[in-house]
């Protein structure tokens, strides 16, 4: 076992001092070194999206990057999506679809969907971004209806 | 406020990911605990090597099952039996089986140092077949029969010999005998593999001992039984034992009675420290699962089609410790007649001990295990008889007023109506498969489930100063939506704004008793307790207006949230009636209790209190080159009574969809001599967005002349599977007698079909 040593990361617009072992992923500091819970291990292997953060606008599993890696990316979690009390579109309409149950997937969906709405028009694909996660409880229909609806407002502002 | 959907109370926490789960609970000073697992299925445990492991930096304890000998704690814990131990004592009955525990300062110190415990073990042979369990020669996991638990009204225990943990028999009209009446009898063998909840968020608990009381953090669906078997072990009052469920991410009954709480409690009184346990989703696939099932269905039936005679032997795997396989076995066995009249009836359903890991409650309760083998046989006597499977079905389903195999009468009856709801999926037709290779089948299953009877809920409404409302209740929110639909109900009964409603959720310091959140239960008994406890409330309301007002009682009148002199205009508002009350809050008690059981030689009584019916429609393509199965086209019917919240009730049977179709098509825990060998989601295969029909209907059907709430959490569950097996027999002429029906298997049977 390594020592942890200090690390500067960019969280949520902030840069913050925190403490790494070679071993930590960057979800074991995001959520013990800064509290940021809304990643979440599932499976440890990248492949239920429970721990999907935006990596410079990109998303990607924080289960399967080394933190001590991370110190040049700029890092996005849930919790950084808000701004003044007010939740990103993307939230908000997982709020109007109700496109929860449990919850406990629900941040990594919005984080890829966040992602994927950053991309050109024409590289948007509502499947991809959503293949990458899993949801025991099954609102597919309801995080779906909330993806149609982003595309489309999306669309319209493009228009407008 | 009833019949609406609502705003999820706290829906900006749960898109922002600030939900209070288990998991981000860590007092100062928490000790993190890494268990170290037998990796043998049976054996003696001749030593365990904990030295080095002690010195690892960071440790502060290792515990062994030695440890817990002489310290003045019982050591086993289990709701119906207590037979499993915290950590293994002298023996170890299956791969997984904890054996010892590392605390440390860190979880990855814990682990390392766990790495560096060595176990010696003298091992025993092992058997993992439920029929080799039951061989004469096979060795015995449970010597003597253990110490029994509190356990539940409706539990029957019987049948306990050799490795026959538990029996459920039914004998309903003239049984085996029967089978005179019929032409023709139908016999096939059904199976069901193991299969895990894969709840997202792993089972997870933090224990403080402080001020000797012991406090629980836990996302359990059961809190007081967890309070209860965490007070036997330490011999302590249920008064000094607190338990806390946040949050839940995610149950399906794999939460149901204590898990990890004791090791977490045990730690906890040891060091004196805060101990917080979190498994690995490798470490959940040894935790509990649903039980691998083997039913043999005997069917009766006349020339013309009508059952006449029924026997349902089944064995259910219950693993090394009998967690609720009592229960499960019985629900299970009574549950695998079907929804039919069927005059004469013969269960015997056991639960049996192997070398594996505890099966336990899971969705759909044993009755997804039954449904398969009986929906199944339904379009095989319909195949063998020249019948349409659907006018089978009707020409047998059970109507109002008909009595069920348990002897009792059943009301509310609409088993016709969502099967022919559902079936309405085929009004219309899809464009036809674009290849020949594609082939099309449709098929259909109907079922029955019961709810668990006699049971218990209680809940306390609280009306405060500034006539706000509180309803304390120990139901569990793990994503049903069980607290937004109990503020409606309680707003309803109120005639109060929903948004002046909060659920406080289960703390056993504050909230009242109930049974578990299981079952599909809450919003039906719970909902029941919060209407009791509201009448009270309004009672009190009105007696104490009364008095301010100077009026008898029955001169004021409660309505839209204010309480006024009948036919006046002035009004008190809640607030100001509490206010003048002088008690600071005014408070009541709601409870409801069902009555039930079943007389343990014949089955006979009463099994539930209202019975849950549901059916699905279901439209298959099966591409015969690979095996593959698509299933396309959905349609699913609950009988739903008095629809809380459509939104929330709509997801639910989503949910069991999702549930049904991922056990129908890909999912089994793949044992290899005991170890399992698909241990994470990469090898364990869930179904996700893609799969699911592209054309997915759901239907709540209503009964308008009740008021009466109808659980529908699990209902539309057992009849997937089923429905698809017939969907692919219609399309391929294939017939899968073994769940799950992967390519592989489609492709296995038609080579030898």
């Amino acid at each position: 076992m390594i020592e942890r040593s200090e690390l500067r990361l960019r969280v949520n617009g902030t840069w913050q001092e925190v403490r790494a072992t070679p071993q930590d992923t960057l979800l074991d500091v995001l959520r013990r070194e800064l509290g940021l819970f809304s990643c979440r291990e599932t499976c440890g292997i990248g492949l239920c999206g429970a721990c999907t953060v935006s990596r410079d606008g990109k998303a990607i599993s924080s289960c399967l990057v080394l933190a001590l890696a991370a110190g040049e990316w700029s890092i996005t979690t849930a919790e950084g999506l808000v701004q003044a009390g007010q939740l990103h579109p993307v939230q908000q309409a997982f709020v109007d679809a109700q496109a929860f149950q449990c919850s406990f997937c629900t941040p990594g969906f919005v984080m890829s969907l966040v992602a994927m709405l950053a991309e050109p028009p024409e590289q948007r694909s509502v499947a991809a971004a959503l293949s990458g996660h899993l949801c025991r409880c099954g609102s597919y229909g309801q995080i779906a209806e909330a993806a149609r609806q982003l595309m489309a407002d999306h669309d319209m502002n493009q228009e407008g | 406020m009833i019949g609406k959907s609502a705003q999820v109370s706290d829906a900006f926490e749960r898109v922002t990911g600030r939900l209070g789960y288990v998991l981000n609970h860590e007092p100062p000073g928490t000790l993190h605990l890494a268990l170290v697992r037998s990796d043998v299925p049976h054996a003696e445990i001749r030593s365990v090597s904990t030295a080095v492991a002690q010195r690892c930096r960071g440790v502060v304890v290792v515990l062994t099952g030695e440890d817990l000998k002489g310290i003045g704690i019982r050591p086993r814990f289990g709701p119906v039996y207590r037979d499993q131990p915290v950590l293994a004592i002298d023996r170890v009955r299956y791969v997984g089986e904890p054996v010892a525990v590392v605390a440390a300062t860190d979880a990855r110190l814990a682990r390392a140092a766990a790495a560096e415990i060595e176990v010696e073990y003298d091992e025993l042979p092992a058997v993992f077949d439920p029929k080799d369990a039951l061989a004469a020669d096979a060795i015995i996991l449970h010597e003597q029969s253990d110490e029994r638990g509190p356990s539940f009204a409706d539990i029957i225990l019987q049948g306990r010999t050799g490795n026959v943990c538990n029996m459920f028999t039914l004998r309903h009209g003239e049984g085996l005998d029967g089978f005179r009446y019929a032409d023709r009898i139908f016999e096939n063998e059904f199976a069901t593999p193991p299969v895990q909840h894969v709840s997202m968020e792993p089972h997870a608990a933090v224990a403080v001992f402080e001020s000797n009381r012991l406090t629980v953090t836990t996302c359990t669906q059961t809190p007081y039984a967890v309070r209860d078997a965490l007070a036997h072990m330490f011999d302590m009052p249920a008064s000094r034992v607190r338990v806390i469920v946040p949050p839940v991410g995610g149950g399906f009954g794999g939460k149901t009675y204590a898990k990890v709480e004791p090791v977490a409690a045990l730690v906890a009184r040891y060091t004196g420290r805060p101990a917080k346990i979190v498994l690995s989703r490798e470490e959940e696939f040894v935790t509990n699962s649903k039980h691998q099932s083997i039913i043999r269905l005997r069917t009766g039936v006349t020339a013309d089609g009508l059952l006449v005679a029924r026997q349902v032997d089944a064995l259910f795997n219950a693993g090394a410790y009998t967690d609720i396989s009592p229960r499960l076995i019985k629900n299970g066995g009574y549950g695998a007649i079907g929804p039919y009249r069927i005059p004469h009836v013969h269960v015997d359903s056991r639960a049996i001990f192997t070398n594996l890991p505890s099966s336990g409650a899971f969705r759909g309760y044993g009755v997804a295990q039954g449904a398969w083998a009986y929906e199944s046989q339904m379009d095989i006597i319909a195949a063998g008889l020249g019948l349409d499977p659907v006018d089978l079905r009707r020409r047998n389903l059970l109507r109002e007023g008909d009595s069920f195999a348990t002897g009792e009468a059943l009301h509310d009856v609409h088993f016709r109506e969502v099967f022919d709801d559902a079936l309405s999926l085929f009004d219309t037709d899809a464009a036809p498969p674009e290849h020949d290779y594609i082939k099309r089948g449709r098929g259909c299953a109907v079922i029955i489930k019961s709810t668990i009877t006699p049971s218990t809920s209680n809940a306390t409404m609280k009306v405060n100063v500034d006539g706000s409302v509180q309803v304390l209740t120990s139901t569990v929110e793990m994503g049903q939506g069980s607290h937004t639909a109990l503020a409606q109900i309680a707003a309803e009964a109120l005639g109060i704004p929903y948004s002046e409603l909060q659920v406080v959720g289960p703390d056993t310091d504050v909230t009242p008793y109930d049974l578990t959140t299981s079952s599909s239960r809450s919003t039906a008994a719970m909902g029941a307790a919060v209407r009791e406890a509201a009448a009270q409330v309004r009672q009190q309301l009105v007696s104490h207006a009364a008095k301010q007002l100077k009026i008898d009682p029955d001169d004021v009148e409660m309505r839209d949230g204010v309480l006024r002199q009948r036919g006046t205009e002035g009004t008190l508002s809640l607030g100001q009636v509490v206010s003048g009350s002088k008690l600071g809050t005014l408070t009541a008690t709601g409870s409801y209790v069902s009555e039930g059981g079943l007389d343990a030689a014949t089955g006979q009584g009463i099994a539930s209190d209202h019975w849950h019916q549901g059916a699905v429609a279901a439209e298959v393509d099966v591409d015969i080159r690979t095996g593959k199965v698509m299933v396309n086209r959905l349609r699913a019917c609950v009988y739903a009574g008095n629809v809380v919240n459509p939104v929330n009730a709509r997801m639910q049977i989503v949910g069991s969809i999702a549930f049904g179709l991922s056990q129908a098509l890909f999912e089994q825990i793949i044992y290899d001599n005991g170890h399992v060998a698909n241990q994470n989601l990469s090898e364990y295969a869930l179904a996700g967005w893609v799969d699911m029909p592209a054309d997915l209907q759901i239907s709540l059907l209503e009964n308008p002349a009740t008021t009466a709430i109808h659980g529908l959490g699990e209902t539309c569950l057992p009849p997937v599977s089923p429905a698809i097996a017939n969907a692919i027999a219609d399309a391929t002429g294939i017939r899968c007698l073994q769940l799950p029906m992967t390519a592989e298997r489609i492709i296995d049977l038609a080579a030898s079909q």
